[in-house]
């Protein structure tokens, strides 16, 4: 058995009837990192101390035959922009280089009472800022399906050490796609959450009202296993509502799943469909529409009129929000460029230099682009406006509800494009985000997950890439996508 | 269009050094990217109330009463520059 290919309930079936230790797990996957990673780089550290310390925890625990919790000994990878107390967390950026989290996030908290393992903190654009980690400070991540491409980002690192075998599962961030974008380039699950459903408490912030918290994984279930640890009302993030999760756990029952999937009505706007699309994923996401309508699954069309104007409106909310967030690295507070460290005397001069040294140029044109539709003359026919146009995107999906369950769509135009492709142009970066922003801005889940079963070996071979779809649910009904969606991957 | 003052003002608002060399690449990305957003004049908004957040949250209310909390000593122990259990920041005025 090949410990790294489980699934995380798999996983946790093996450790409970002893086939092996945490202990074992742990060394299994620091193996493969050490001798995979150099090529995949989808970690930016490894946490083994902590790690080997939680493995002798749960070791202790099944020998003393104590109570498990629900995650014991899963050895998981965390986006490092989620603090975990007392390690570097950077957020990608060499602003944050030496920055050592003060507090655990709320996620981790939880995930350390379910007795989860953190293997290491995985790579990002920085500050969560790109569609493919080349914005990370400290370089690329590439596509374990293909070296020479990209993993997707800004989780580009999370979804790599998972379609790697790297990890069994990772947590990422979801802006504008950040979590769904990568699942799909590397043929993995990842959802983003309703906003709200999951605490944002510890995640270095990019645009506020946007970012969600959730799990990238190697199927459904393990998603909605993952999810449903993560969510719940939290103190400290009040943006945060007083909703659990269905604790029912009926994705593993075939014929719950047929009763539930059958009485749903799927949608399928034509806006998405009448984009210009690579033909390998027109033809993924079509195999997957005809899969389920030979599973039963009754399909309509609708419209969601404002989705050409939905990328727009988020390039100017989302700079808007990261421009005021990003203020706070000033060099006063968290940590100061080491260039900077001898004693200047002056207070503008450290902002500055700072700011100009320690952020990349992605951030530095999203926190000037931010400041630009902020500024006064430019507020009212810029932000106000985005925001108008984010009512009306919010209404479409208001609308297109009362006529169907779930929505269905792609995920990306194209498959994971090459390093380097983009990088030169901000706009066709941007562009990469076109279906999954429109979640975000509405706030409504949405779940990104493969076509098919991709397997790394015969995907080289055939030079095939990974294709996904994506499923668009109503707020705080996580459950209608997950199900529908391991109904799917179960037949 | 946006102009090389407009991108220095900019630059000092945000508190941001950038060089002249960056300065030539952001005007040219800034430029494409606010040609784009012209799309959204198409629109007609003008009576459609903004919204700023997901549209699901209420205001959040708690009891006002202290508690400890152990989250600022690792960042004042990574502070930059500190002096006698004080932090030190060069001087504000000029």
């Amino acid at each position: 058995m090949d410990l790294s290919e489980l699934t995380l309930s798999e996983f946790c079936r093996g450790l409970i009837q002893k086939k092996f230790s945490a202990r074992e797990a742990i060394t299994v996957f620091f193996n493969k990192i050490e001798k995979e990673d150099v090529k995949i780089k989808s970690y930016l550290r490894l946490t083994k101390e902590m790690a080997w310390q939680e493995a002798e925890k749960i070791d202790a625990k099944i020998s003393r035959k104590e109570k498990l919790p629900l995650l014991a000994g899963t050895p998981l990878a965390i986006k490092d922009n989620i603090l975990i107390k007392g390690e570097i967390t950077s957020a990608g950026s060499k602003i944050l280089a030496g920055y050592r989290a003060a507090y655990d996030a709320t996620v981790i908290k939880k995930l350390k009472v379910a007795g989860a393992i953190f293997l290491g903190q995985t790579n990002l654009d920085e500050f969560a800022m790109g569609s493919s980690t080349e914005f990370s400070a400290f370089g690329a991540t590439t596509n374990p399906y293909d070296v020479k491409r990209v993993p997707g980002g800004s989780s580009g690192g999370s979804a790599a050490a998972v379609a790697a075998n790297l990890a069994l599962a990772a947590l990422g961030s979801d802006t504008g796609g950040s979590i769904r974008q990568p699942a799909a380039f590397c043929g993995i699950v990842g959802l983003k959450p309703t906003y709200g459903t999951v605490s944002r408490f510890g995640l270095i912030a990019l645009a506020s009202s946007l970012d969600q918290i959730g799990p990238l994984t190697k199927n459904v279930a393990d998603a909605a296993l993952l999810f449903r640890i993560l969510a719940g009302c939290d103190d400290f993030d009040s943006t945060t509502v007083q909703i659990q999760p269905s604790q029912e756990d009926y994705l593993e029952d075939l014929v719950k799943l047929k009763d539930r999937v059958k009485k749903m009505k799927v949608g399928l706007p034509v806006e998405y469909f009448a984009a210009k699309l690579d033909p390998m994923v027109a033809k993924g996401v079509e195999t997957a529409i005809n899969k389920l309508k030979k599973l039963g699954v009754v399909f309509k069309e609708i419209n969601l009129p404002h989705t050409a104007y939905a990328l727009d409106c988020y390039y100017i909310i989302m700079p808007a929000e990261a421009s005021s967030n990003l203020a706070r690295y000033d060099g006063i507070r968290y940590a100061r460029l080491p260039e900077l460290k001898s004693p200047i005397s002056n207070l503008r001069d450290i902002y500055f230099r700072q700011r100009g040294e320690g952020f990349g140029p992605e951030v530095k044109r999203r926190i000037l682009l931010g400041t630009f539709v902020l500024s006064y003359g430019y507020y009212d026919a810029y932000y106000l406006k985005a925001q108008q146009v984010r009512q009306l995107v919010k209404q479409d999906f208001d609308k297109a509800f009362k006529k169907v369950d779930v929505i269905l769509t792609p995920v990306t135009p194209t498959p994971a494009f090459k390093i380097g492709e983009k990088i030169k142009s901000p706009l066709a970066m941007y562009l990469s985000d076109i279906f999954t922003i429109p979640a975000n801005l509405a706030g409504v889940p949405a779940l990104a997950l493969p076509v098919k079963r991709y397997d790394l070996k015969t995907c080289a071979a055939n030079n095939e890439l990974p294709v996904g779809f994506q499923l668009i649910g109503q707020p705080f009904k996580e459950m209608d996508i997950l199900a529908l969606g391991r109904y799917y991957e179960l037949n | 269009m946006i102009t090389v003052k407009d991108l220095k003002n900019l630059s000092m608002l945000a508190r941001i050094k950038i060089s002249t060399a960056e300065e030539k690449s952001l005007l040219k990305d800034l430029r494409k990217i606010l040609e784009h957003f012209r799309i959204l004049t198409r629109l007609k908004t003008g009576k459609i109330t903004p919204l700023s957040g997901a549209g699901f949250v209420k205001n959040v209310f708690r009891s006002d009463v202290a508690a400890e909390t152990d989250f600022s000593q690792l960042n004042v122990d990574q502070f930059p520059e500190k002096e006698k259990g004080f932090l030190k920041v060069p001087p504000i005025f000029e």
